[in-house]
């Protein structure tokens, strides 16, 4: 029976059906907010409102043909998808909402979760850098070099923004984090700073408009993906868009008290928090033009991770004074 | 510059390089210089007329000659420098080196008329594929393309 | 490390076929250069055998942005060879029609800058206001993009008072819109730091080079082919020449978007003082031998177009010229020592219409010479026997 229970666990909910399901319709979120904004009608014609665009998306690109570059390292060029998909279901399994049984809160929550998250979500840019160096196209390998100079910039800033929550609740765990924030709301106000430094490196993680630099199309075709085709794209696709819950779900936890209110009612705070942040997700990917890669790297030292030390000098202050 | 301006200060320039000179229509000038005498003037309308942009290089076909046309631009007209070279030895000094930004048109005078432009910083074919069959010049009046008879698929032939 | 990429022939940030051969440092490129070829139609030696009017519609189609630009550069070339001149009424609609063109021209690459460079809703903002512009051409001469407005001795199409109206007021609405425009270009943060000091062109380079058009004026040469040799209704309207001084693509980008302003005020200024009388006069079927040199400042710079005409009904010889030739000169230099990001912005900024600068070779298959016409059967054969193999192996050679 408990391995049954697993099994549901990880395969239904909050496993990787619910993650598909839910991505999915974040990136229908994400897409009809964004289009809207530009004056478009965006996805209306695959079910209600074009709810299931992303998903007839997926399934067509995993019918398509799946082309391999000939020089490109086969089995690297296989696995890496895979990895990047496995790495992403994963770091969700940490984010603090499906707590129904004590059993799994053992499992998966435990102190420095955060920091185990945040490295989760490290990892798929080094697979993005892979996948393009592997490519051995010019455009692809171009594209690789620019993730990994991108993650040199938006990394360092991330980190300091979303450990500053952590050092004024004092706990590495997400779940002890949220619920300091859910017993003292006010507080939440202090990491506001925070909050934006955190949006906007994201944004970078995620590698949307402005910093969408090792995909731009306009300058290097498909960037890391440019070989790519058929179910791996697909894999790809899904993967960014699991992160892009994953990374609104840590924002939320942190930044927003997390989904307080047992298992139905803490699904739909998660719902509703997570959508708020990638709304302001696809405001910022509407309102903004791709800036270069050596303007995000002196972007981010030069603005974001200054402020970031100044919202940790706050943080230790008010913990200092008034805690 | 008028017309006027323009003509006395070609004149009083170029001096007997002119072959002759005509004045067709209002802002426009027509001149005739020899081809060896090319670079010479290119050098002189951009020096001392400060005719710095080129419009562009027509060529033509004329029986037994080809006909160089250099349109001018100035900042109230034109002026066209014409000049003709005979089709059996089609050689024209490049005045790419003295206006940079003539090259195109000259490449494009080498493929469509094969006229050869001496002294061209840049002699690659532009418009034509690098595999062109050699001989074949486009816009020469006596070049003829015959497209293949088309097959309808299940027609007759 | 110093390798070459290519972009194109085929390429998203190409909308015309072109290549563009990079060699890259890094990020940095070193070298550019820039093959041509891909888009010929024989269109020069086609015109040779096509009569005086025919070629009008021929010259419509060298390019569909400027289809007016070049048209109308014919056809004022042909009326001086047949010593005609055009009614006044005639004269002020087609000028009418070329800044209408100019406004959609203008409009649309503003827009496919801001794509260029990642900014999406500009694009999709400019591409929706320019469908009032469009929509006013398609109500003057009943089509969006090739107008076929101009004929030898005037224009084709009338005006009435209700089509004036309705013109002045889609003008108002685009005149807001651009200002909004302006304010986004100049103030975005992300956009100028995209445009700002990318591409730059010096004055003498400019000169040097031969540019043209807004390319040029952003540079600060005062070079404009309506105010330096005017034609049509120019000369009896009054405006600016637009120019920039700082020589890179925000300055390209302000010029193009003063100059929308200019083409509002030229043609409310048309459309108030719309002389009355006939659209038209009666053009013989020959001109006598003579020459003609034809200018035309096209939205992309000027247009030149040399006329050779031998008594017949057939131009003896059509030199065209398109502006975007006469800037990849300049956009090589532009390009040298730029990052590989701002490759598309640059050559967009010339706003390049490829098509209109080949215009002059037959279709012939590059490697062998000679064309070769596949019956539909052999196709199905080829078809199949790529069916039959395994799709992944891929050094499999083309069977041609």
């Amino acid at each position: 029976m408990a391995v049954l229970k697993t099994v549901l666990y990880l395969l239904v909910y909050p496993g990787i059906l619910f993650l598909f399901v839910y991505a999915t319709f974040c990136e229908w979120f994400d897409r009809k907010v964004y289009a809207r904004l530009q004056n478009r009608m965006g996805p209306t014609h695959t079910g209600p409102w074009g709810i299931l665009q992303p998903v007839a998306d997926f399934f067509k690109l995993m019918s398509k043909e799946d082309v391999v570059p000939e020089k490109a390292d086969k089995i690297l060029f296989t696995l890496l998808p895979i990895f990047g998909l496995a790495i992403v279901a994963t770091a969700g399994l940490l984010l603090p909402i499906w707590h129904s049984n004590e059993a799994v809160v053992r499992m998966i929550s435990f102190p420095g979760d955060i920091i185990v998250l945040l490295y989760l979500l490290s990892l798929p840019t080094l697979i993005f850098f892979l996948a393009g160096w592997s490519s051995t196209n010019f455009f692809s390998t171009i594209g690789g070099t620019r993730v990994l100079t991108m993650l040199f910039g938006y990394e360092v800033p991330l980190f300091m923004a979303v450990l500053s929550p952590a050092i004024l609740a004092n706990s590495w765990r997400l779940s002890e984090i949220a619920l300091f924030y859910q017993k003292k709301p006010l507080l939440i106000l202090p990491n506001l700073l925070g909050f934006v430094i955190a949006l906007i490196s994201v944004q970078a993680k995620l590698e949307r408009t402005p910093f969408d630099i090792p995909h731009a199309e306009t300058e290097i075709v498909g960037g890391t993906f440019t070989e790519y085709s058929g179910k791996k794209l697909a894999f790809f696709r899904l993967m960014i868009d699991i992160e892009l819950v994953v990374s609104s779900g840590l924002v939320a936890t942190v930044f927003l008290a997390g989904f307080p209110g047992g298992l139905w009612l803490g699904l739909l705070n998660f719902i509703i928090k997570t959508l708020f942040v990638i709304f302001f997700l696809s405001l910022i990917r509407a309102l903004t033009s791709r800036i270069r890669v050596d303007q995000v790297v002196s972007f981010a030292w030069k603005y974001l991770a200054p402020l970031a030390i100044l919202q940790l000098l706050v943080v230790i202050l008010i913990k200092g004074l008034l805690l | 510059m008028t017309d006027i301006e323009l003509m006395e200060k070609l004149k009083s320039f170029l001096g007997d390089k002119i072959v002759e000179m005509s004045n067709p229509g209002l802002r426009r000038v027509f001149m005739k210089v020899d081809p060896r005498n090319l670079a010479a003037v290119a050098v002189s309308l951009k020096k001392d007329l400060g005719l710095w942009y080129i419009a562009a290089i027509s060529g033509v076909d004329v029986e037994d000659s080809f006909e160089i046309l250099y349109h001018f631009g100035h900042d109230n007209g034109s002026l066209s420098v014409r000049t003709r070279i005979p089709k059996a030895d089609p050689h024209i000094e490049s005045i790419s080196p003295i206006v940079p930004g003539a090259i195109f048109y000259e490449r494009e005078l080498q493929d469509m008329f094969g006229i050869i432009v001496d002294h061209i910083p840049d002699p690659r074919p532009l418009v034509v594929p690098d595999d062109w069959p050699a001989g074949n010049y486009p816009l020469r009046k006596d070049w003829k393309y015959e497209r293949p008879p088309e097959i309808i698929p299940g027609g007759k032939q | 490390m110093k390798f070459t990429i290519p972009i194109g022939p085929q390429h998203p940030a190409l909308k015309e076929p072109i290549s563009l051969r990079m060699t890259v440092e890094g990020e940095v490129i070193r070298d550019a250069d820039i093959r041509l070829g891909y888009n010929h139609r024989g269109l020069e030696k086609l015109a040779e055998e096509r009569t005086w009017i025919q070629n009008i519609y021929l010259m419509e189609r060298i390019c569909g942005i400027c289809s007016h630009s070049h048209t109308t550069c014919y056809v004022q070339g042909v009326e001086k060879l047949m010593e005609i001149e055009p009614p006044k009424r005639g004269l002020y609609i087609r000028t009418l029609v070329a800044e209408l063109e100019r406004i959609h021209s203008h409009l649309l690459w503003l827009g496919v800058a801001g794509h260029e460079a990642g900014f999406d809703s500009f694009f999709m903002y400019t591409w929706r206001d320019r469908e009032v512009v469009m929509d006013i051409l398609e109500m003057i001469s009943g089509n969006r993009v090739h107008y076929a407005m101009n004929t030898i001795g005037g224009v084709r199409r009338d005006l009435d008072d209700l089509q004036v109206k309705k013109i002045l007021d889609g003008l108002e609405v685009l005149k807001k819109r651009t200002e909004y425009y302006f304010k986004i270009g100049a103030n975005e943060p992300t956009f100028v730091a995209r445009l700002a000091g990318v591409g730059y062109l010096s004055k003498e380079r400019a000169m040097d080079l031969c540019a043209v058009g807004p390319t040029a004026r952003a540079s600060g040469v005062t070079r404009d082919v309506r105010k330096d040799d005017p034609y049509a209704a120019y000369d009896e309207t009054p405006f600016d020449v637009c120019t920039a001084d700082t020589c890179d693509v925000l300055g390209r980008t302000v010029v193009r978007i003063k100059e929308l302003f200019e083409s509002y005020k030229i043609s409310e200024f048309l459309l108030k003082s719309l002389p009355a009388g006939g659209i038209a006069v009666k053009a013989p079927k020959r001109a006598k031998p003579n020459e003609v040199l034809s200018r035309y400042e096209a939205p992309r710079g000027e247009n030149t177009h040399y006329i050779k005409s031998n008594g017949t009904d057939k131009p003896e010889r059509l030199k065209v010229r398109a502006p975007t030739l006469a800037n990849y000169p300049a956009t090589v230099e532009m390009l040298r020592n730029g990052f590989i990001a701002d490759i598309p912005l640059i050559f967009a900024a010339i706003d390049p219409c490829i098509c209109c600068a080949e215009r002059a070779v037959e279709l012939v298959n590059a490697r062998t010479g000679e064309e070769k016409a596949l019956r539909f059967s052999e196709l199905r054969k080829l078809a199949d026997e790529r069916f039959k193999n395994p799709s992944l192996k891929r050094n499999a050679v083309w069977p041609f």
